[in-house]
């Protein structure tokens, strides 16, 4: 390796090392600040809690054998809902793929769906289901359906001309074309759609759990605000601050693998 | 009659919202086997059309006919080298062969054998962003030609490469061909191209595309394009196509 490689390579490591040190220290300021202006009574401990006060709520469930209860109840209808919203996305977007007229035909009434409030639906939902863990996935899919329906036809749709005429000109069936071509070239979309869908996912994990209110991190933050307790508001907002942040980097980890060759 | 193929009164409309497109008007071709006929004429003219109906990909209606056998096979070529970025290029090159159930030894060791040729051997496990323009292009043409079809359609297969990975792999194809018989339609914008490759060149007008002359080619020295170039005929094959091509712009 050449010296200008090796001061090119260094140059990227050291700027990467900046970055994530000047992450850490705008999290710790904030913290801190946070903390102090606490204890000095600028802001109102009572409403806006703080750092060593979450950390104490969160210690005191764990004590009360409270705090993986929620978590693990958030988490499983969040990944039931993502699993459900990504696979039911996918083939609905593959059926509209290969009946387009189909697709023209439902188009205005996903626009419609698209764009309409899901939460307005919520109350509905609860008299249809009941107060339920099945409400609160079909809240959730409700939400991120649409978006990953409409993500990954539109991936499908960009397929290269060129490779699908040649396609064409190899006088490959549908299925192949579609198995072979159409989902490959739209890795990249659906993994897209992925990130997409699991934001939604939380939000309407969230709302279902404030609609529902009997476990998880939503029903912790309505219960906290029912009984005055912000400590246990404030925690339970930095908890799903957490959970999307590290669901988000498992499926950007997922992306770096899938499209190693694109 | 050995015809291979027999193009008669070829006539193709399209039709958008915009209006009609008359793209060809009365087309007739006799292709022979081991033709290699090079298709010229102004850009959008309807070269592209005239491949597509002749290898069946169009399935709205035109009129006049295609007489083929049946069982003939076709393959065909695009500008573009269409490689699928996600395969490696040995996963390329059989794609038409997987696609047509056709993975069996003798396809196999065939295209083996394409790729040595090429030189392609040592980026058999490599993705196609890592190869030159050129070399994408000789796998394109790799994957067509592992399909050992009788008539082989090459539509601009080299007008996107630069000028001097153009002439030398347009010297390999013609070894190739030549090599091993093929009967060829070329389309191509280049008139140098048309004269060097083959034995007929067919000139179209601009749109709706009628066949505005048949040039016989004699050139006896067929072993390399490069010879072909050199051939006393050339400039004169030049002349008449250029004058041919000439008339339809005004
Ligand atoms: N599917 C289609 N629908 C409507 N019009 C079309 C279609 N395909 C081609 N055309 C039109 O028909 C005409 C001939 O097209 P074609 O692609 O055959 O020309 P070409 O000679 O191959 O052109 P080029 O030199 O640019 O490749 C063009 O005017 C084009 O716009
Ligand atoms: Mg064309």
């Amino acid at each position: 390796m050449s010296l200008e490689q090796k001061n090119y390579l260094k140059k990227i490591r050291l700027e990467k090392i900046k970055i994530t040190l000047s992450q850490l220290l705008i999290i710790i300021l904030f913290l801190l600040l946070w903390e102090f202006l606490v204890n000095l009574e600028i802001i109102s401990a009572f409403i806006y809690s703080s750092p060593s006060r979450i950390i104490n709520t969160i210690i005191e469930l764990i004590s009360n054998n409270n705090f993986f209860i929620h978590i693990y109840t958030t988490l499983k209808e969040v990944i039931i809902s993502f699993i459900l919203g990504i696979s039911l996305g996918f083939i609905i977007a593959t059926i509209l793929y290969e009946f387009k007229l189909l697709a023209k035909i439902i188009d205005p009434f996903l626009t419609m769906l698209n764009s309409l409030p899901k939460v307005a639906l919520g109350p509905l939902i609860i008299i249809i289901f009941g107060a339920n863990t099945k409400s609160i996935i079909i809240m959730a899919l409700l939400i991120n359906l649409i978006v990953s329906i409409i993500t990954i036809y539109n991936g499908f749709q960009n397929t290269d001309e060129y490779r699908l005429k040649l396609f064409k000109t190899m006088k490959a069936t549908k299925i192949q074309t579609l198995l072979y071509l159409v989902i490959p070239s739209s890795y990249q979309t659906i993994i897209s759609s992925f990130k997409l869908c699991i934001a939604q996912t939380l939000i309407g994990v969230i709302m279902g759990e404030f609609l529902v209110s009997k476990q998880g991190i939503g029903y912790l933050i309505v219960y906290g605000k029912q009984v005055f307790n912000l400590n246990l508001v404030m925690t339970g907002i930095i908890l799903l601050a957490i959970i999307s942040y590290i669901l988000y980097k498992l499926i950007v980890m997922l992306e770096k693998k899938l499209l190693k060759h694109i | 009659m050995n015809n291979l193929i027999e193009v008669k009164n070829l006539t193709k409309n399209y039709h958008t919202k915009e209006g009609e497109i008359e793209a060809l008007k009365d087309i007739n071709l006799n292709i022979q086997k081991g033709d290699i006929i090079s298709l010229v004429g102004p850009s959008g003219c309807g070269k592209s059309t005239l491949l597509s109906l002749i290898a069946d990909l169009d399935k709205d209606v035109f009129c006049g006919s295609v007489i083929k056998n049946d069982n003939l096979k076709i393959a065909y070529m695009l500008q573009s080298d269409a490689l699928l970025p996600w395969l490696t290029i040995y996963e390329n090159a059989i794609l038409g062969l997987k696609i047509q159930n056709k993975l069996t030894k003798e396809y196999l060791d065939y295209v083996e054998y394409l790729l040595e040729f090429y030189n392609l051997k040592d980026f058999k496990d490599k993705y196609p962003k890592s190869l030159s323009g050129g070399m994408k292009q000789r796998v394109a043409l790799i994957r067509t030609l592992a399909l050992k079809p009788d008539l082989l359609l090459l539509d601009e297969p080299f007008s996107a490469l630069d000028q001097q990975s153009r002439l030398l792999i347009s010297d390999d194809v013609y070894k190739i061909l030549k090599k091993e018989n093929k009967t060829v339609i070329l389309v191509t914008h280049s008139i140098e191209e048309a004269i060097t490759f083959s034995n007929k060149v067919i000139v179209l007008s601009k749109r709706p595309a009628v066949i505005k002359s048949i040039i016989e080619i004699n050139i006896k020295n067929n072993e390399t394009i490069y010879e072909r170039r050199k051939d006393i005929n050339y400039h004169k094959y030049f002349d008449s196509i250029w004058k041919d091509l000439d008339t339809n712009e005004s």
